[in-house]
């Protein structure tokens, strides 16, 4: 039976990317096509029809040729390997933060519904779901770097550390590296990593906040909570083995859903914190008006949401009998 | 319960209170300078641009002379004397013998400095049958200043003399040896790289005889150099040297505030009050040699016309940009030289603000509604002109006066470089910093014929008369007789008006107080080689 | 005065007065209900109201302080920028240009949602499982990114910014009207009113779109806060309206230039869109939790 669940979610992978790689192919009949053809994308002959170009050109993805940048004249496929680590370590890190500050923030506001810590728990998650994130960025940076001097501004590392790049992972590397001082390089990455993972943790936090006070409250006015306060177990014992696991259940499926917003601000927050990711990346080729690269951006991080809802998805059906539908 | 409440609170205080994480915990010793923007290559042989300059030149390279940055005279760099003939036409260099090249990981000298470097150096851009000859554009400077013409061989005559031969005298041709894109390279390193097949490698992987070594460069990152423990010289302090690349200015500042960068270049002017006030920074002010100005393309209609340039001339406000672009921290120009030029003439009449005038003058020239034009304004900042796009608003606001409707064009500063090259704009807003303390660096690598060729005149503008002009210049020695022919050049200009000249700015940079020790150098890239940095402290905020 | 009853009759309010009394018991959603329509007023009639010229530059007063520090004047309540431009002014234009745009384009997102998701909401079979797979795929592709491919391809432009914007929350609307749809296409008074012989429209237009008003309304405001958002992230990124136009991200793109110099000029633009959307924010919980209220009683 899981087999054919499998399966089927294996098949609908395939489909949306077909449709995904379709919708990147007809990227390059609006954008200027001697761009695209100089960067090596476009095959030489457009007179084929666009069936057969298609079908070139997904030949050419999974062989690897992703054009070259008209900004660097290096391979495209190249840079984005290099750059994706950064992003994935910082849109991992803000992802658990939520997770261990939003949880059990939301669990608590909605254990003492309209009490004071309630409503500080959700207006503080209000005023945190409305603040744009450069705005908070910036805020964050005049007062933790230009006024009290404790954070760094920009950058995964103090460029005075040499830590040639090999996985891209930076605590890999820098385990990897040949410096003498490993520990004040880890912690230095820390604290570089510590702004820009607060500025994005800012969004999905303050959702996870509100999404569990409302599972909570939602799952708090079911029946079975009445009968098992009612046979008489405690208060706590009610909230941890029937509450908290029945409320939890689809905050799975949330992370999947939010993943796309949190890659969104993950473009803006490495802008302006010079975090050298996709993100960045990507904007600058819109800027420069590189349009392999955009294509190619375009398509890395919907194929990364892709894949985190499907594996969130899969986790979803693991954890919750109820969404077993087969 | 309480007890441990207590004591769990106390120890959290006393944590926060302890650790307050300083950026500059146990990290590595060296400089970080925050450049404005990314190198083009690591050959200054191939550039004009200021930023390369200030990345590549000074640390990696030598030069056969150098420039004494008080007074601008001549100074032994490579070479430790020279002698001219009578006739002018041979120059004879005594080289040291005691200069190493760099040791890298993909190359190892095996021999000194000798004379078979400067020719292979020199040869490279004169021998069309040399290996490493390129398309003659891809040497900007020595192109506008008309080399291979000028020169007609390069030879080593001993063991440490080199001889070069020329067509016709040329009195700037030592101050043109003395510029940073006359860099000395290795001639071994050349040929090692011929056998590899890799010729490229010359201008990304770099050997030269400077007070730093290539380390490694991230592309658009950051370039690390590491300490020549055997530099010539004088004993080189900083065991590292990075060149963090940061365009964006608010950014540049702030890693100079929070201590990441320990000198930033190209402050904003409007922040330097605030910046001098700030315990921990020295904002330092240099005497520069650079003009801004106003470029029109002379190919293109209607900058072709006289009138119609000089009527635009009419409506620029220098005053008024002096005081919204350059805080005041610049002079007005009148001409392209600068007041701190030898052959600076106070005389020369003075151009004025009249958009009455300027009116006139486009009627007469047949275009009394005005027309459309481009205004190419620079997406960086330079010394010339720290905010162009400002610039172009000011200028915007008061063409539309005089019925010229204007649109401010800008793209990424190299696209930017590569399209000015290509003669796409009408009218552009750059400038120029001068390389030596001559003066005809302001002349013929901006306005000569063979300048236009080469790309570096922007005003597209080749006339004759202006070319014997500066090279009569040339061939005598007589600074009276060099000042005259100047004059009369910059007399012609005002006339002809290919570009308004705007101003002359100052030159500042800031720094972290702990850095001591950097060569102002009025003429050329920044020098780090007697750069020393003491221990640092803590900063302190604004208001602790 | 209590209204005279003469007849022991029970009185019950209409749906839409029970959830305006529900609503309105809540004291932030109402105060956010109030900075909305004042922002909305502002929205609309601030070309009119503008103390001064929001494009003049006055070379004489820039970057001048706000007048509630030392040195500024009442005449500029907020200062002036660094081209000497009145920042109150410029504020209130950019409320019709931020705020202006989104309503625009969450109303175009809406229209155009009802009708797709109405399309696919009613079809079944195998044309309704691609539809849905390719709006799932819609989704997932991130707001913002779509927003800025869009804009790659078209240009910079505030009205490219529209259509962006636009087109990126469509997916969510089509998502939303089909869900819930189908949802009621499941209840038992549909069963009801086929039986008594209305076809696909009648139903659509008599019984689904009354329905739809509620959870629409929940994701209107949400939408509209995201639209917010996304236009001043596509501005300050300066990929939407160009300069010298006063739209709230774009000023302070072009504010940070001066941030050591004139903070007030960052600040103030980011603050009015928190404002703008933590207002939206409260009016949407507001309507949610007396909408919740409204059905429990």
């Amino acid at each position: 039976m899981i087999w054919r669940y499998l399966a089927r979610r294996a098949f609908l992978l395939v489909f949306v990317m077909f449709a995904l790689t379709g919708f990147v192919f007809s990227l390059n009949f609006m954008f200027p096509t001697e761009a695209m053809l100089t960067a090596g994308v476009l095959p030489a002959n457009t007179s084929a029809n666009v069936l057969s170009q298609y079908i070139t050109y997904c030949q050419q993805l999974l062989l690897g040729h992703w054009g070259t940048s008209l900004a660097t004249q290096q391979p495209i496929l190249g840079e984005v390997l290099a750059l994706l680590p950064a992003t994935i370590e910082l849109a991992a890190a803000a992802l658990l933060f939520s997770l261990f500050a939003g949880i059990p923030l939301g669990l608590l506001a909605a254990v003492r519904k309209d009490r004071w810590l309630d409503r500080l728990i959700s207006g503080a998650a209000l005023i945190g779901f409305s603040m744009p994130v450069f705005w908070w960025a910036l805020l964050l940076i005049m007062v933790f770097s230009l006024h009290l001097g404790w954070l760094p501004t920009s950058g995964r590392l103090s460029v005075l550390y040499d830590v040639p790049h090999q996985t891209g992972f930076l605590v890999l590397d820098i385990l990897r590296s040949e410096l003498a001082d490993k520990t004040a390089a880890l912690s230095n990455a820390f604290i570089h990593l510590l702004m820009p993972m607060l500025v994005l943790a800012c969004y999905p936090t303050t959702v996870m906040v509100r999404f569990v006070r409302g599972s909570m409250l939602n799952v708090l006015e079911k029946n079975y909570i009445k009968t098992a306060r009612a046979k008489g177990l405690s208060r706590g014992q009610v909230l941890w083995h029937h509450g908290m696991r029945n409320a939890l259940l689809p905050v799975t499926r949330q992370i999947g859903l939010q993943f796309s917003s949190l890659l969104t601000l993950a473009m803006l927050t490495e802008v302006i914190f010079s975090w050298p990711g996709i993100g960045q990346w990507l904007i600058d080729s819109i800027y420069q008006r590189n349009y392999p690269a955009i294509q190619a951006g375009v398509l890395v991080l919907s194929t990364l949401v892709i894949l985190v809802n499907i594996l969130t998805e899969i986790l979803h059906t693991v954890f919750d009998p109820l969404a077993r539908k087969l | 319960m309480k007890s441990v409440q207590i004591s769990i609170s106390s120890l959290l205080l006393l944590c926060l209170n302890g650790c307050q994480p300083s950026i500059e915990q146990a990290r590595p010793e060296g400089l970080v300078y925050c450049a404005e923007g990314a190198p083009e290559t690591f050959n200054p042989q191939l550039v004009t641009s200021g930023t390369t300059i200030d990345a590549i030149s000074q640390h990696l390279y030598d030069r056969l002379l150098d420039i004494d940055p008080t007074d601008g005279k001549l100074l032994p760099g490579l070479a430790l004397s020279w002698s001219v003939s009578a006739d002018g036409l041979t120059y004879r260099f005594v080289l040291r013998t005691d200069v190493h090249f760099h040791q890298t990981s993909y190359f190892t000298p095996s021999r000194l400095l000798s004379p078979a470097d400067v020719e292979f150096t020199f040869n490279r851009m004169l021998d069309h049958q040399h290996p490493y000859y390129r398309a003659s554009v891809e040497y900007p400077y020595f192109d506008s200043v008309g080399w291979q013409d000028l020169v007609k061989h390069v030879k080593a005559v001993s063991a440490d003399t080199i001889e070069f031969q020329l067509n016709q005298p040329d009195s700037s041709f030592l101050s043109v040896l003395a510029t940073d894109f006359a860099a000395i390279l290795s001639a071994e390193y050349g040929e090692q790289l011929i056998k590899a097949g890799q010729p490229n490698l010359l201008d990304s992987q770099p050997i030269g005889t400077g007070p730093f070594i290539f380390a490694n460069y991230s592309k658009n990152q950051l370039i690390r150099y590491r300490q020549n423990q055997q530099y010539w010289q004088q004993q080189v302090h900083l065991p590292q040297l990075v060149i963090d690349i940061v365009p964006d200015n608010t950014k540049r500042l702030a890693k100079l505030l929070t201590q990441e960068c320990d000198i930033a270049p190209l402050p904003r002017l409007a922040e330097l009050k605030m910046l001098a006030q700030r315990p921990g920074f020295v904002v330092t002010e240099q005497t520069s040699m650079n003009v801004g100005y106003w470029a029109f393309n002379t190919q293109k209609p209607p900058f072709n016309q006289i009138k119609v340039r000089q009527a635009l001339a009419l409506a620029v406000d220098k005053q008024h940009m002096l005081q919204a672009v350059y805080f005041n921290q610049a002079e007005i120009a009148h001409s392209v030289l600068p007041p701190n030029s030898w052959a600076y003439e106070s005389q020369l009449p003075t151009t004025s603000f009249d958009l009455v005038k300027a009116k006139q003058l486009l009627s007469e020239a047949g275009y009394p509604n005005g027309f459309q034009m481009d205004i190419w304004a620079m997406p960086v900042q330079r010394t010339y002109n720290p905010n162009a796009q400002k610039m172009a608003e000011l200028l915007q606001a008061d063409l539309a006066k005089i019925g010229v409707k204007a649109k401010i064009v800008s793209f990424e500063w190299n696209a930017f470089r590569r399209k000015l090259r290509d003669g796409e704009h009408d009218s552009v807003l750059i400038g120029w910093s001068a390389d030596n303390a001559d003066p005809d660096n302001f002349f013929r690598p901006l306005l000569s014929c063979a300048a236009a060729i080469s790309g570096g005149n922007r005003a597209n503008w080749c006339n004759e008369s202006f070319d014997q002009l500066i090279g009569s210049a040339l061939l005598t020695t007589e600074q009276q007789q060099r000042r005259s022919y100047y004059l009369a050049a910059q007399q012609f200009l005002q006339q002809e008006m290919p570009l308004v000249p705007i101003a002359h700015s100052k030159k500042f940079q800031v720094q972290n107080i702990q850095v001591q020790n950097i060569s102002i150098n009025p003429y050329g890239g920044i020098n780090f080689a007697s750069t020393t940095k003491s221990p640092r402290s803590p900063i302190s905020g604004a208001n602790r | 005065m209590k209204k005279l009853r003469l007849y022991y009759e029970e009185y019950n309010r209409r749906p839409y007065q029970l959830l305006w009394r529900h609503f309105v018991t809540q004291q932030f959603a109402l105060f956010g209900l109030l900075s909305l329509l004042s922002l909305l007023l502002i929205a609309i009639f601030s070309p009119l109201f503008t103390p001064h010229d929001p494009y003049l530059q006055n070379s004489a007063l820039l970057n001048q302080v706000p007048s509630w520090q030392n040195g500024g004047q009442v005449a500029y309540p907020f200062g002036t920028d660094d081209l000497g431009r009145d920042l109150l002014s410029r504020l209130m234009l950019g409320c019709s240009y931020t705020f202006g745009t989104a309503l625009l384009a969450v109303f175009g997102s809406l229209a155009a949602g009802l009708l797709l998701g109405g399309l696919a909401g009613m079809s079944k079979g195998v044309k309704s499982s691609i539809f849905n797979h390719l709006l799932d795929l819609a989704l997932t592709i991130p707001s913002l990114l779509f927003a800025i491919v869009i804009v790659a391809v078209l240009g910079p432009g505030l009205q490219n910014t529209l259509w962006a914007v636009m087109l990126a929350l469509l997916p969510q609307f089509v998502h939303a009207v089909r869900h819930e749809i189908q949802h009621q296409l499941k209840q038992d008074y549909v069963i009801a009113y086929r039986l008594d012989g209305a076809n696909n429209l009648q139903i659509l237009w008599s019984v689904i779109l009354p329905g739809l008003w509620e959870p629409l309304t929940l994701l209107f405001t949400m939408a509209l806060s995201t639209a917010i958002l996304d236009i001043a992230a596509i501005g300050f990124l300066g990929l939407g309206a160009q300069a010298p136009t006063p739209e709230w991200g774009t000023m302070i793109a072009d504010a940070l230039d001066a941030i050591y110099l004139a903070p007030w000029t960052v600040a103030l633009p980011g603050l009015l869109i928190f404002i703008t959307v933590l207002s939206i924010n409260l009016v949407g919980d507001g309507l949610r939790v007396a909408m919740k209220k409204r059905r429990e009683i």
